[in-house]
């Protein structure tokens, strides 16, 4: 039962988060009431939920290569033949964390050019270390019992692998999933420097042109969806864990 | 039968070597015990039959094959494996515990859980009650027997275990004894258990080897190592109160003494029962002598003292 709540709740704030976003007149009402002197109302190019289609492709394409490469490389590192990288790849990947996202943005663009491309790979590459540093976590918390007796009682590596150490270290490498995502939302709207859309147009716009409901436009979608992919993220963490909890 | 010849083995980061040119057979059907003080190279050679360790020379060979002709996953599959920290996985039921390896083998689903259901039943757990449980909701002991079940679930002719029984209380492994050799007189499996418990040793195995930095020091049945250690060390090892420790592994039929020597005792104990048990009665009762029953109740003879120091001046052969 509870199971379903955590899920079920989640999927409801999406389709409400989608159903306002898609009410136009409802955003230029509200706005145009809370900013009566103001002319400029909402983004003029695309509608609000227009702008969720565009941050939603930059987040979803780079959180599926941020997740798929750092699982990949969390578990590369936990094998015996990727120990000796171990320290190199975090090293790396912590390295790379430390550089504020405005600057990678702003070296990105000269290197990769304008648009979706260059945005999608600089949000991959700093969505990467969550993900892979809680897989590493995950992966090695497993109790050095279990793991012996896997493979004392004849499971291969990658049986080993599928069906005892990645069920086990799950709820961790979820929690560093949704952390991975919820900062890709919000770094995401930096995409619009490099002409990718998103949230960050208006909210740039608005900036440029001294356009406050502009910008509340654009803030207020984009933490509306964070919201909702940390709810997401959070109810399936939750019932993993309660599974793991329920049997750990 | 497991045959290790000539094996050696050293770790990268260590100048000694943890076992040196080791020799041993462990005939079919019988329990060998390797024991030793910590570091002696025990479980190493444990580990060296089912590949978990590869030897860097000589050759293991079971029934004959040596263990290198297999995949790894091949042999361990057939040869149980019990440890101390018993290693149940934490998200599956006892049930897909026990089931692991039957399903490892391709088992059909109604065979297994068959399976499963027997194995709980013969290490002394109710099937209707534990295979829903989780590891985490058993106690210490419990999760050692389904971690025995689990090493016996493909029916292995071959067991290896690192102290299974390690990590409970004394009262618990007690009974975890009685029930491993009830399993195993039926049984019969080929078992390499690995101990520091010299009273474990004793009670379980049907041949004892003690080891010591990687080699072998004696290898010998229970009986003759308490009575003739091989040399200072063994005799340590074993303990000063081997002569007790011996009292246990003899029956009382071999000190009986005449039916009239326990004449106006009303004491007995049964013929089943060891030395130490009729000496622990005769203490009890401050009696000379007291009688032996076989199981119809007739007497057959009486056990004192006398007859238990001329059973130990006797040699061994």
């Amino acid at each position: 039962m509870r199971t379903i709540r955590h899920i079920l709740a989640p999927v409801i704030a999406l389709g409400v988060y989608l159903a306002l976003a898609s009410a136009t007149p409802l955003w230029r009402a509200t706005l145009g009431a809370l900013f009566p002197n103001e002319t400029r109302i909402l983004y003029p190019d695309v509608t609000p939920l227009g702008l969720v289609g565009q941050h939603l492709e930059l987040v979803l394409i780079s959180s599926a290569i941020s997740i798929t490469v750092g699982l990949a490389l969390g578990i590369f590192v936990t094998r015996p033949a990727g120990a000796d990288f171990r320290d190199v790849v975090t090293d790396l990947s912590n390295i790379g964390q430390t550089f504020p996202p405005v600057a990678v943005f702003t070296l990105a663009v000269p290197l990769l050019g304008f648009g979706v491309q260059p945005t999608v790979v600089a949000l991959a590459l700093y969505g990467v270390l969550p993900v892979l540093r809680n897989t590493i976590s995950g992966l090695t918390d497993v109790s050095a019992d279990v793991l012996e007796s896997a493979t004392g009682i004849g499971m291969r590596p990658t049986e080993r692998l599928r069906r005892v150490e990645l069920p086990l270290a799950a709820p961790v490498i979820v929690a560093g999933i949704r952390i991975s995502v919820i900062v890709n939302v919000a770094t995401a709207t930096l995409g619009a420097i490099a002409g990718a859309g998103g949230f960050g147009a208006p909210i740039i716009n608005g900036l440029v042109n001294l356009a406050p409901a502009v910008t509340l436009e654009g803030a207020l979608l984009a933490a509306g969806l964070a919201l909702v992919f940390d709810a997401l993220l959070g109810g399936i963490e939750r019932t993993l864990t309660m599974q793991r909890d329920a049997t750990a | 039968m497991i045959s290790i010849r000539s094996v050696s083995k050293a770790y990268a980061r260590s100048k000694k070597p943890a076992v040196a040119d080791l020799s041993i057979e462990v005939p079919a059907g019988e329990v060998v015990v390797l024991i030793g003080p910590s570091g002696c190279g025990k479980s190493t050679t444990m580990r060296m039959v089912n590949r978990l360790v590869e030897p860097d020379e000589g050759t293991i060979t079971v029934d004959g094959r040596d263990v290198r002709e297999f995949r790894p996953e091949a042999l361990r599959r057939h040869i149980g494996y019990a440890i101390q920290g018993v290693g149940l996985f934490p998200h599956w039921t006892v049930a897909q515990n026990v089931g692991v390896v039957p399903g490892l083998l391709r088992w059909d689903r109604a065979r297994i859980s068959t399976r499963t259901l027997e194995l709980l039943e013969l290490v002394g757990l109710d099937p209707i009650r534990y295979q829903g449980k989780y590891p985490h909701e058993l106690s210490g002991g419990e999760a050692q027997r389904v971690g025995v079940a689990r090493a016996l679930a493909a029916d292995p002719p071959l067991l290896l275990m690192d102290e299974p029984f390690g990590a409970v209380d004394p009262l618990t492994r007690d009974m975890l004894h009685d029930e491993f050799r009830k399993i195993q007189s039926t049984l019969k499996k080929t078992v390499l258990f690995v101990t520091h418990d010299m009273d474990e040793a004793v009670k379980l195995g049907d041949r004892i080897a003690v080891m010591r930095e990687g080699g072998l020091v004696q290898y010998d049945t229970p009986e003759r190592v308490l009575a003739y250690p091989a040399d200072e060390f063994v005799a340590s090892f074993v303990g000063a109160e081997r002569a007790l420790k011996r009292l246990s592994l003899a029956p009382v039929t071999e000190a009986l003494g005449p039916v009239a020597a326990a004449e106006g005792c009303a004491c007995t104990v049964r013929s089943t029962a060891s030395l130490r048990e009729a000496l622990a009665r005769i203490l009890e009762l401050g009696a000379t002598a007291i009688g032996v029953q076989d199981e119809h109740g007739t007497l057959v003879g009486s056990v004192s003292v006398e007859t238990i120091v001329e059973r130990f001046r006797r040699p061994l052969t």
